[in-house]
């Protein structure tokens, strides 16, 4: 039996003026419970694809189905059912990590026990421990971004849209969160992921998706395109991909 | 060479595009308003030498002063216009001669002259509004000083050359006509000068707009402020990718930015009214002024407060909802900083315009250009509602409605696409063909 697609990008683009496209005709989908990474240099157009996927951008041509409904004429549909993870991105500062992690719940709870049901959830993922009561001001980097991360999964959305989910993070960091990552996925959730660093998504996800200059090049398991293009790691194969293009 | 690198940088940092631009607008709205005001009061210093007078005591004595005074006039470029007063009903002759001031000649003024007492001298003022210009009036005072002029050199000529003059007679020649002023407001009237009714009600009513002012700019500057930290956190993108309606989020910063600012206002209200009361009860206990004010229908009561309170919520709301769209356009907080200018000078131009001009009595492109500015109708909602025109309240209203209705209309439209994060003012990036992270 076919696995259910939780996401189908069929040719969608984003042209900012004439002729200048960040994105152009991408297609691709992502499974139930499959991590599907989009990897490329930076300004290869994976933010602009993933945030018309979250609906924060409007696609100019093409169209994306997430759990069946269109991002151009069931945004708020789509909302219902994701989650996204910008890069960089940070939380309200003046409030405690508890306290955040409540507030998100309540947007995306339909009432007030799932809400808390999701705030303790996000708690016991992130793993802050007493500093959940402290304020967010006074977190690491790290600290916020397994927070942020938190945030993003505790609702158990049919897909997950994590942007760079590791950018900045150390050794030890990185490390939880593709594990974390890992688990969930394991439990049926789906994530779309972006990033430019490609050891970490060849270890972390199922499929790939290379990605330059706004144009999907390939599509596949790691281990596919590791022996496509007869290299020893991802790195290597976008380098091939983008000089066979 | 390593300082002048340093100052290059910085210099270009702090003087984006956005920043001359914002220059430019600025200087173009101030020399308009310098331009406005001085026109007005060339206009208004030309009218002032303007004298409106009625003899009713009809003696050859002010028959000579009246043609003196003309012939003065005519030499410094003022006009003496004589007109009948067919009663004491200032509100209803003014109204019928289409004037707005004149000086009266009682009868038995040349009665008193020849009696070597203090003559009386009537001038009646009508107010259509509390600016200052257009209650300036030195006419009056010119033909004041030239009837007590003519009545010195009438008694010097009859008791000084003579040798019968007084001791009181002498003392009287300091001071020979006693000035009774009369200030009318609509149909009303009431003995007070118009100087002491304006410097008594501008007193009155300068809480309105300082606590407008204060008002606007900090709740336009929380919005900005909240929304250019917001994109840049990138809590924007969290916010807006969760499942809840964009109007819920711009709902949200609105009310809880006018919440507080309303709390500012209470907390200002409070402090300035005591702070006014501390100059103006001392004033009217000495003037008896208080009850004058309330003849004239110059006292703000429950309704009016009511008036004004509704007009400044629009105010407000106008403000919050331009910001929404300025905040939309800010790339950082220091570009938000930049851009309450807009708001800043359409606060400030309508506020000192209101001050000194009657709008009513301004060019038409001029009044137009003014009431165009949403926020001048809250300034003169409090003149509006004490001087009874109703019509202009009514249609500020209406119009700040319908500003409303289109801001919030922007606001929403941006916030509903993807404008939010690619809109910015003097913020081009340049990209590459294809980049755009």
């Amino acid at each position: 039996m076919e696995p259910i697609k939780v996401l189908e990008v069929k040719g969608l683009s984003k042209q900012y003026k004439k002729g200048v496209y960040a994105s152009e005709k991408v297609t691709f989908d992502v499974k139930k419970g499959e991590i599907f990474a989009l990897i490329g240099p930076n300004g290869a157009g994976k933010t602009t694809t993933i945030r018309m996927i979250a609906t924060l951008l409007q696609a100019t041509e093409g169209d994306a189905l997430v759990a069946g409904y269109s991002i151009l004429t069931d945004p708020d549909k789509v909302r219902r059912n994701i989650t996204y993870l910008p890069d960089e991105a940070g939380a309200y500062k003046n409030m405690t990590g508890r306290s955040y992690l409540k507030f998100m719940a309540e947007l995306y709870a339909d009432n007030k026990e799932q809400a808390e049901e999701y705030a303790a959830e996000g708690c016991r993922m992130c793993e802050l421990g007493d500093r959940l009561d402290d304020k967010i001001s006074s977190y690491s980097r790290g600290m916020q971004r397994k927070l942020l991360l938190a945030r993003a999964i505790m609702s158990k959305p049919v897909l997950a849209i994590l942007d760079e989910p590791t950018s900045g993070l150390d050794i030890i960091n990185a490390l939880e969160i593709r594990r974390m990552i890992k688990n969930l996925a394991a439990e049926g959730m789906s994530f779309l992921i972006s990033s430019h660093n490609m050891l970490e998504i060849e270890y972390v996800s199922d499929r790939v998706g290379i990605i330059a200059k706004g144009h999907l090049l390939e599509t596949g398991k790691p281990s596919e395109l590791l022996e496509k293009y007869d290299t020893k790691n991802l790195e290597e194969v976008f380098e091939k991909a983008v000089n066979a293009q | 060479m390593k300082f002048f690198n340093l100052l290059k940088k910085e210099l270009k940092e702090m003087l984006g595009l956005q920043t001359i631009m914002i220059m430019v607008v600025s200087v173009v709205a101030l020399v308009f308003a310098g331009q406005a005001m001085s026109d007005a009061i060339d206009e208004s210093s030309e009218s002032q030498m303007d004298i409106t007078i009625c003899d009713l005591d009809k003696t050859e004595f002010t028959d000579a002063v009246v043609t003196a005074l003309k012939a003065q006039l005519n030499e410094s470029g003022g006009e003496l216009k004589e007109v009948e007063l067919e009663s004491d009903d200032y509100p209803k002759e003014l109204d019928r001669l289409d004037i707005s001031s004149v000086v009266i000649i009682p009868e038995g003024f040349t009665d008193q002259v020849e009696k070597s007492e203090s003559a009386d001298v009537s001038f009646v003022q009508k107010m259509t509004s509390l600016a200052t210009m257009s209650n300036l009036n030195t006419g009056s005072q010119t033909a004041l000083g030239f009837i007590s002029a003519a009545v010195k050199s009438t008694i010097y000529a009859q008791k000084v050359l003579d040798g019968t003059m007084t001791e009181p007679e002498i003392v009287l020649l300091e001071n020979p006509v006693t000035l009774n002023e009369t200030t009318v407001v609509a149909d009303k009237s009431e003995s007070i000068s118009s100087s002491a009714v304006l410097s008594m009600c501008s007193m009155q009513n300068m809480v309105v707009p300082i606590i407008m002012f204060v008002l606007i700019m900090f709740s336009s500057q929380m919005i900005l402020n909240t929304i250019a930290t917001e994109k840049v956190d990138k809590t924007l993108e969290t916010l807006l990718s969760a499942p809840i309606s964009r109007l819920s989020v711009i709902s949200a910063k609105m009310l809880s930015a006018g919440t507080v600012a309303a709390l500012q206002a209470i907390v200002y209200m409070i402090g300035m009214n005591r702070m006014m009361s501390g100059f103006t009860d001392n004033l009217s206990a000495e003037g008896n002024y208080d009850k004058a004010l309330e003849a004239l229908g110059l006292t703000m009561g429950f309704k009016q407060y009511l008036l004004v309170g509704l007009q400044m919520f629009l105010s407000i709301l106008i403000a919050l909802s331009v910001s929404l769209i300025l905040g939309a356009l800010a790339k950082d907080a220091k570009s938000a900083q930049t851009l309450i200018l807009p708001i800043t000078l359409s606060t400030m131009i309508p506020y000192m315009l209101s001050m000194f001009l009657d709008l009513q009595t301004v060019s038409p492109a001029l009044r137009y250009v003014v009431y165009a500015i949403p926020f001048t109708h809250t300034f003169m909602a409090s003149q509006n509602a004490m001087f009874g025109n109703s019509g202009i309240y009514i249609g500020g209203i209406i119009y700040q409605l319908v500003f409303l209705i289109v801001c919030m209309t922007v606001a929403l439209r941006i916030f509903m696409s993807d404008r939010i994060f690619t809109m910015t003012i003097g913020g081009k990036k340049k990209k590459n063909k294809h980049e755009a992270e």
